[in-house]
């Protein structure tokens, strides 16, 4: 393309920009830019034929060149220019006149809500919570959904008679996604809203939680999760280690994304399910229905109820939005033994979670990342600490590699034990009669 | 518990992969910058509106906004258009403008400048359509055609192999088209047809299930008035709706459009680029100066639909334009919006008939041209990889929102497309016998 013969021409951007002739014997035509004596760039085409129209100089240049055109033409620099010119856009593209200029649009007050509390003897920080979210600025009809975990101490039966209204459900198999989705079989509401006992969110937390599915395409919202005190040494290392925060940018992850990525899906980064938000209809999908059993506290594999739930929400085509001003505070576990069981139970899970993808899913990306990307990701950090970079403790670092280590027995005995007690499908409603 | 309530779950019929649940289908619409942007409302079906961006009739820009509260509304479609076409809006005002020699005013200019400056006069057009046994689509193409805008337009519809009456009689309705029956069987057949039959210095085809833009004919018309050199001009094709599954999965695998940017292509001494030429465009939107038959002979009535290889009759066309050394122009200005197959039984045939017609195409075009066949190998051995096994393999590795079962389709079309191209040979033969008979 770079062989023949050029032609030179130059043309002035102020005056029409005209065909060019007689270059019959050139392959090729480079035109320089000329803005009051100044050069601005040139482009260069082929030529076919003796001339070269008008039109195609002008894309050319355009393609070239256009800004730069634009910020000569007007005497103004190029930020300047391309500002000014986004603002006369804005202004320019007249609106069809509408009663819709209450932007954003707000869910309708008629979507209902049910929001769903799963509690395993914490009568204190039940009662805490469930004042709390009592007090939620809203009009939307709006059900709260106790899930005890352990009927048997009757510590939830006794706070609710304090809520009355509130419904209780009891769910005596030991797990956090068996509560939710007890909770979530008993729930009437177009979205089910999960949180836990021990989180206090701020009066408009649930309207600003449940904006996003104003949009068609979103069936997941998931909020920030702030430390409400960081008192203790425990408490700033979970917040060292990640917290259960996702960050202050709104972010949104579909099926494109889940699908592009050559490495894991990471939706551990989409929030957890101490603020979340579902469109009910997906727990009917048969792409994504409940939560599974055998992953999440509760049971030896610890946590993944939440992330999987959203890997498959993912997968089936949803959308999932990260809300972070729909925050809420959580309280960190205060001592060390109990942040070393909480990061132990984390990294088994973690583990968990991937070979459940591996599994069920057949996600093969899940193989690199278990066998390289992981080991590796511990070996860097236990590199930052020994060179003094991180203030992330060693013994941490090695308490994490342990749990990964369990993680594939740890999911075996989980799946063991859901096999034994039943899927929760498989013992519909356990609401608890007013 | 609620049960869901999505319509479109109910209404697609059809569980493709893991993907069906949370398909709504994607509202298409035009946004015209130079008149007031509107409040788009009643799309409570819909997931989000895919929105093409045009200025002057230009397309700029594609924008997807989502559907809130069963509409989109204007503000949120200006803030769309602002953030993803501000850029192209200013490329083409300063194109306009240079036209004028005024660059100073950074606004939206509502009229348009450079229309003055369009190379006159411009070429006469026939827009021909062949079309077999779909008379219910072939009345919205038509409406549309009638509609078209061009000061020396002919319309004709050729009519190929048809088992009744119907289309010969819906265009006796319509006044100012032309019917034409072309009785051998194959897209081909027809087009030849339309050869013969055309006055127009111009000719333009396209398909019996699309509608075209109504500055269509005037976009190509104005672009072959650029340069006597070029003999071939291809065009955007977008969807025409995207109300089921199968097809946006059409749109996922690749679609027929091929970008908002316009290219000029000529092959140079030696250069193969040109081998996989469905990056041109495609038949649903071709245009080509008429004597340009002349000097490289017409369409192969061994390919295209209604044949044993079912089509590449467009990608052979412009692969040889090229390959003679011609000009062929990728103009998206002009525009057509296809209807892709509803269904997902006719959406996997036609991913099986795409692979089929490229290495038919291959094979065609590697006979006539002994000098590429080398080229020609490896590009069909690249393409096969690229586009067949790696997305096979990549679908084992991770869970795919394309369905597998189509990737397997359009491979095993592709392999079925190098034995078919000698079959339809002796089938156009036989057919060419009989008619001269």
């Amino acid at each position: 393309m770079t062989g023949g013969r050029v032609a030179v021409r130059t043309v002035d951007i102020r005056a029409p920009v005209g065909d060019l002739t007689d270059l019959g014997e050139y392959d090729r035509v480079r035109i320089y830019t000329l803005s009051e004596g100044e050069v601005l760039g040139f482009a260069e085409i082929a030529t076919w034929g003796d001339s070269v129209s008008s039109r195609r100089i002008r894309a050319a240049l355009s393609d070239a060149l256009d800004i730069k055109i634009l910020a000569a033409g007007s005497g103004m620099s190029e930020d300047k220019v391309v500002s000014l010119f986004t603002n006369a856009l804005e202004r320019d593209l007249t609106l069809e006149d509408g009663d819709w200029d209450d932007e954003p649009s707000p869910l309708v007050d008629s979507v209902s809500v049910s929001i769903v509390v799963a509690t395993l003897d914490r009568p204190d920080d039940l009662r805490h919570c469930l004042t709390n979210l009592r007090s939620q600025d809203t009009n939307r009809q709006v059900e709260i959904v106790v899930v005890d975990n352990n009927p048997s101490s009757g510590a939830a039966r006794t706070v609710l008679k304090d809520f009355p209204g509130v419904v209780l459900v009891e769910e005596s198999r030991r797990g956090l996604a068996y509560a939710r989705n007890a909770g979530i079989l008993a729930a009437g509401g177009d979205l089910v809203v999960m949180t836990d006992d021990d989180v206090t969110a701020p009066p408009d937390w649930l309207e600003k939680l449940v904006f996003p599915f104003a949009r068609h395409d979103v069936a997941v919202v998931t909020g920030n999760v702030l430390p409400l005190e960081l008192e203790t040494q425990a408490q700033r290392l979970f917040e060292i280690y990640g917290g259960l925060g996702r960050g202050f940018e709104r972010k949104e992850a579909d099926a494109a994304w889940f699908q592009r990525s050559r490495r894991v899906v990471p939706t551990w980064r989409l929030g957890a399910s101490a603020n979340a938000a579902f469109r009910s209809s997906l727990f009917t999908d048969p792409g994504v229905g409940l939560m599974l059993e055998a992953l999440g506290p509760g049971m030896p594999s610890g946590v993944g109820e939440d992330t999987y739930l959203f890997y498959k929400v993912l997968k089936a085509g949803y959308t999932i939005v990260y809300e972070p001003s729909a925050y809420v505070w959580h309280r960190h576990r205060s001592n060390m033994d109990g942040l070393r069981r909480q990061l132990f139970d984390y990294s088994k899970g973690h583990v968990a979670y991937h070979l459940t993808t591996l599994l069920r899913d057949r996600d093969l990306r899940v193989l690199v990342y278990l066998g390289f990307r992981l080991p590796l990701g511990h070996a860097r950090r236990i590199a930052a600490r020994l060179r003094g970079r991180s203030q992330y403790p060693l013994r941490l670092s090695l308490l994490e590699l342990k749990g990964n280590v369990t993680g594939p027995a740890a999911l075996w005995r989980s799946l063991q034990r859901v096999k034994r007690e039943g899927t929760s499908s498989q013992r519909p409603n356990n609401r608890v009669p007013d | 518990m609620r049960a869901a309530s999505n319509p479109a779950v109910a209404g697609s019929g059809q569980t493709v992969g893991d993907a069906g649940g949370a398909f709504r289908p994607v509202k298409l619409v035009d946004i015209h910058l130079e008149q007031a942007i509107p409040n788009l409302s009643g799309l409570e079906r819909y997931g989000e509106a895919q929105v093409l961006v045009r200025l002057h009739g230009v397309p700029l820009e594609s924008v997807r906004v989502p559907v809130v509260n069963g509409g989109c509304s204007a503000l949120s479609l200006r803030r769309a258009v602002v953030e993803s076409a501000g850029r192209w809006v200013i490329n083409h005002v300063v194109e306009d403008e240079l036209a004028a020699g005024v660059v100073d005013t950074p606004n939206i200019p509502r009229t348009n400048t450079a229309k003055h400056h369009v190379r006159q006069p411009l070429p006469s057009v026939t827009v021909a359509v062949c079309t077999r046994n779909r008379t219910e689509d072939l009345a919205e193409c038509l409406e549309g055609l009638t509609s078209l805008d061009y000061p020396d337009l002919e319309l004709l519809v050729v009519d190929n192999a048809p088992s009744s009456d119907a289309t010969e009689r819906l265009v006796a309705s319509i006044d100012d088209i032309r019917y034409v029956k072309e009785p051998r069987p194959g897209l081909d057949w027809a087009r030849n047809r339309a050869i013969v039959e055309a006055s127009g210095e111009i000719l333009a085809f396209t398909d019996d299930d699309v509608v075209v833009d109504p500055l269509w004919a005037r976009q190509l018309g104005e672009t072959f008035a650029e340069s006597d050199e070029i003999m071939a001009v291809t065009g955007l094709v977008v969807p025409l709706e995207l109300e089921t599954l199968p097809q946006l999965l059409f749109e996922r695998a690749g679609g027929f459009g091929r970008g908002l940017r316009r290219s000029w292509n000529k092959i140079e001494e030696g250069e193969t680029w040109h081998l996989g030429s469905g990056r041109f465009g495609t038949g649903a939107n071709m245009a080509f100066r008429r004597s340009i038959f002349e000097l490289i002979g017409v369409f192969d009535p061994a390919l295209g639909a209604g044949t044993a290889t079912n089509g590449g009759d467009d990608l052979e066309m412009f692969f040889r334009v090229l390959q003679e050394g011609h000009v062929l122009v990728y103009e998206p200005w002009a525009i057509v919006r296809h209807r892709h197959r509803r269904d997902y039984d006719a959406l996997r045939k036609q991913l099986t008939d795409h692979g089929l017609a490229l290495y038919a195409y291959m094979i065609r075009s590697a006979l006539a041209y002994p000098e590429l066949r080398g080229a020609m190998a490896r590009f069909g051995l690249w393409w096969f990889w690229r586009r067949n096994l790696r997305r096979l393999i990549v679908s084992f590795v991770r869970p795919s929102r394309f369905p597998r079962d189509l990737i397997v389709a359009e491979m095993r079309g592709a392999l079925v497309g190098l034995t078919r191209y000698a079959r339809a040979r002796r089938d156009a033969s036989r057919l060419a016998r009989a008619g001269k008979a």
